[in-house]
């Protein structure tokens, strides 16, 4: 369980999220939807500190992992232990342009794995998102060459193979086409109950098929925030908020 | 005159420059490579240039061309200069991309910048008067191939500092944000995915740079101390290739001459292969462990 | 910053510390060549020094005659790779129809760039000195070094070109200016940064040639007559006095001094011109 408390996010004196509130329930898929530009993406990363990575940002609020310490404030906070923690895919898969294999190493290795288990590792989480049968004689080639959904694939597996709480997706099947978007999609669903899933998406007929819970993110007063919240079976049908109801009936966004 | 006149004469002007421009490396090869003909073909002839065991060209009874040494000498130097120069160079990259701050980069790159436009005689000043007295102290007679490899060191390290600089820089830094989604420290990170990302801009800066160790004159024939011999260790005296130009074309005649000739295509040669086949490399090649 | 992480592990913290040692080494070998360099040169450096001439085979007197050689073979460098260069470069980018014929005269260039120049320096010997009968001559001298420093005056005007807007040809053809006033009006004012640095960096380049020059300009050390008279460059003297004339370091020092001081000038200027105008795609090194 992901406790999310007034959550803001400046970049300089941009604010691109402010005030955000969530329960995120473990063990669920939670969808984030809204237009682009609502800091749909500025929230996902604040959650494993990627936010870190980029030059003034400042985060502010309290994020806690299973009521535990808190993401954004804790001084004494293992980022590294927090990001295997946490995972992350990305928009555009992004595999290390080196041997399948190393891809895997060089994580594993990092997190303390020996290497006599690493191999089984591969081959399990592998086969978790249906990859093994289709690459394992090709464990030593370049995972360049790899079809963009297989790569998608790939990342999904690499993060999995550090046994992740939680796993972020941002976007993970727009950058693919129809039929690997649908591959990737189902793996994602297959997760529920394993891990925890945050997965931001514009695609609500997405949102629909996989989500348990559904957090709307819109643009008030020049900043993201939530609008909306509640189990995907319900909040598109009876969407409090104006603009939301809007927004679900593909009329706004 | 009609403009379509003026544009033809401007036309054919330029072109004319063009081609000049371009037919300067043939001319060149024609006529180094001609002065080299007779070296190659029997005075002295190839066998005289691979068999003969001394490099004796002046001896008036019996000339000995055995260029094994030469050769010897300029691989030698050039390997001994790019691996420290590579090591240093790349650790220097390292460092200026991944650790110091701002201001420093600049100015670390600003230092490189000028090191590289230090000219070779000038380096191998430095190295006759400061360095070999040094080395002479230590290891007699301090004009060596240690002396020659530390100047030429100094020189190309530069050179590999910057195009590994730049290649670091051109690492995607998508891979960077997965690096650290996936909790990745940054020695891994360095060492494991960018290094090796960028290794092929890194393998051509250090290959440009051993073609400018192989290639320079100057800074060597000031410290090498100009004996051509195998070198039986580090601080013995040797004589590359072009060291052996510089020196003897004053008044070297006939089939010496042909042979200095000779030294100097072959280098043209080895240099231009290294820097065409970096143009031409294949855009990626698969990576296999 | 890449990893993330505030606090830095051990193993981060020795690959930091193994590149700050190469960055420290790099910086201290530096500053100890200019310091020495600084050092033995400014004992005999002074104005008699720069405008003397050269006496006892350089051991004593100045470098008044090789000053004056050295800028004679720059001028004859830069009076025919320039205007070759910058020709080159404008028929590359403008008039090359053929494919072919432009890969073909780059390849050409690329393989220039890479000569030695102890090979250039023969090439002068035969090619200009007896082929073309100019004999050990200044200009024998700034012809060789011309053809090496084409690539780069070439090199940088054509980035500076690629520079133009890509609307700017169909737009003056579409006005029926003819392609030469194009060049002249239109082209030519964008590629002057690209050609003023490759300028520069030319003479930078050609200052520091020692090799080329040795076989081909020759080491006369009296006031030059004429371009068709024998003189001998900065470098070629500081290479004399270290290596053939006994006693002749201090001279050699304080040449070198000179020799460095000129081209850090240049080459600060260069990167100066080259920032200014945006142009940093010439340096090769910028980042
Ligand atoms: N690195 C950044 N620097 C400055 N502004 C940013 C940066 N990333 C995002 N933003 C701004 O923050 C707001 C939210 O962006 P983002 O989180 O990417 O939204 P979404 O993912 O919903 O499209 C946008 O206005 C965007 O312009
Ligand atoms: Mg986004």
């Amino acid at each position: 369980m992901i406790t999310v408390e007034n959550l803001s996010i400046h970049y300089g004196n941009l604010a691109a999220v402010r005030d955000v509130s969530l329960d995120i329930p473990e063990g669920k898929i939670t969808a984030v939807v809204g237009p682009s530009g609502c800091g749909k993406s500025s929230f996902l990363a604040s959650l494993n500190r990627l936010t870190d990575l980029i030059p003034g940002a400042k985060v502010a609020g309290e994020i806690r992992l299973n009521g535990k310490s808190d993401i954004v404030n804790d001084p004494g906070l293992d980022l590294l232990e927090l990001r295997r923690t946490v995972g992350m895919v990305f928009q555009k898969p992004n595999p290390f342009p080196l041997s399948i294999r190393k891809n895997f190493e060089l994580p594993l290795l990092e997190h303390g794995i020996s290497k006599r288990e690493i191999p089984g590792r591969i081959e399990s989480t592998l086969r978790e998102v249906g990859l093994w049968d289709e690459i394992s004689d090709r464990l030593d080639e370049s995972a360049e060459n790899l079809s963009g959904g297989q790569q998608q694939r790939l990342c999904i597996a690499r993060a999995l193979a550090l046994r992740p709480k939680v796993i972020l997706f941002d976007e993970p099947c727009s950058a693919l086409d129809p039929l690997a978007s649908g591959v990737v999609e189902d793996h994602i669903a297959a997760l529920r109950g394993k891990v925890t899933v945050v997965i931001v998406t514009h695609n609500l007929a997405q949102a629909r098929r996989i989500a348990d819970e559904v957090a709307l993110f819109w643009v008030r007063d020049g900043a993201g925030c939530v609008i909306e919240t509640g189990p995907a079976n319900t909040i598109f049908d009876r969407p409090k908020d104006p603009d939301a109801a809007l927004y679900f009936s593909g009329a706004r966004g | 005159m009609s403009p379509s006149v003026n544009d033809r004469v401007a036309g054919a002007a330029l072109g004319i420059a063009a081609w000049l421009c371009g037919g300067i490396s043939l001319l060149i090869l024609i006529w180094v490579g001609v002065e080299a003909i007779p070296a190659l073909n029997n005075d002295p002839g190839i066998s005289s240039l691979l068999g003969d065991a001394h490099w004796l060209p002046g001896s008036v009874r019996e000339p000995q061309f055995g260029m094994l040494p030469i050769l010897a000498g300029s691989v030698l130097v050039t390997i001994f200069s790019i691996i420290p120069a590579t090591v240093a160079g790349v650790g220097c990259a390292v460092f200026q991309r991944f650790y110091a701050p701002k201001w420093m980069r600049t100015f670390l790159r600003r230092v490189l910048e000028l090191l590289a436009g230090i000219p070779s005689v000038v380096i191998g000043f430095w190295g006759l008067v400061v360095l070999v007295p040094i080395l002479q102290k230590w290891q007699p007679p301090g004009q060596s191939l240690a002396a020659a490899a530390i100047v030429l060191a100094i020189m190309i390290l530069p050179t590999v500092a910057l195009t590994a600089s730049t290649a670091l820089k051109n690492v995607s830094p998508g891979l960077f944000r997965a690096a650290a989604a996936l909790g990745m420290g940054r020695a891994r990170t360095i060492l494991g995915v960018a290094l090796p990302t960028a290794r092929r801009g890194i393998a051509g800066g250090v290959i440009l740079a051993a073609a400018r160790a192989i290639g320079e004159t100057m800074a060597v024939v000031m410290v090498c101390g100009n004996v051509a011999q195998w070198p039986g260790s580090i601080f013995d005296p040797i004589r590359p290739a072009t060291a052996t130009i510089a020196l003897e074309m004053s008044y070297a005649t006939a089939g010496h001459r042909s042979v200095l000739f000779a030294l100097a295509f072959f280098l043209v040669l080895v240099v231009g292969a290294a820097v065409g086949w970096i143009a031409f490399r294949k855009p990626s090649t698969p990576h296999r462990r | 910053m890449i990893g993330g992480a505030a606090r830095l592990s051990r193993n981060d913290r020795l690959l930091g510390a193994a590149g700050g040692f190469a960055a420290l080494v790099v910086l201290v070998g530096f500053g100890a060549i200019v310091f020495d360099l600084f050092q033995t040169g400014t004992a005999s450096l002074s104005i008699p020094f720069l405008v003397g001439k050269v006496e006892n085979g350089g051991r004593a007197g100045g470098i008044g005659p090789v000053l004056i050689s050295t800028g004679m073979i720059l001028l004859v460098c830069l009076a025919v790779a320039l205007p070759l260069g910058t020709g080159c470069a404008i028929w590359l980018s403008e008039f090359a129809s053929k494919i072919r014929f432009a890969r073909a005269i780059t390849a050409g260039i690329d393989l220039l760039a890479s000569v030695p120049s102890i090979v250039f320096g023969l090439f002068g010997m035969v090619f200009f000195c007896r082929t073309l009968g100019l004999g050990f001559s200044i200009t024998s001298g700034g012809l060789t070094l011309a053809c090496m420093i084409l690539p780069i005056v070439i090199r940088t005007t054509l980035i500076g070109l690629s520079g133009a807007p890509s609307n700017l040809r169909p737009g003056a053809a579409a006005l029926g200016l003819s392609r030469v006033s194009t060049i002249r009006h239109l082209l030519l004012p964008v590629a002057i940064p690209g050609v003023v640095v490759g300028t520069t960096l030319g003479i930078s380049r050609a200052l520091a040639e020692t090799a080329a020059l040795i076989f081909t300009s020759g080491y006369a050390t009296r006031w030059p007559e004429g371009f068709d008279d024998s003189g001998r460059a900065i470098s070629v003297h500081i290479y004399d006095l270290a290596m053939n004339v006994p006693g002749g370091a201090a001279n050699a020092a304080a040449s070198a001094l000179v020799l460095l001081l000129a081209l850090l000038f240049i080459n600060y200027l260069a990167t100066l011109l080259a920032d200014r105008w945006l142009l940093k795609r010439i340096a090769p090194t910028s980042e």
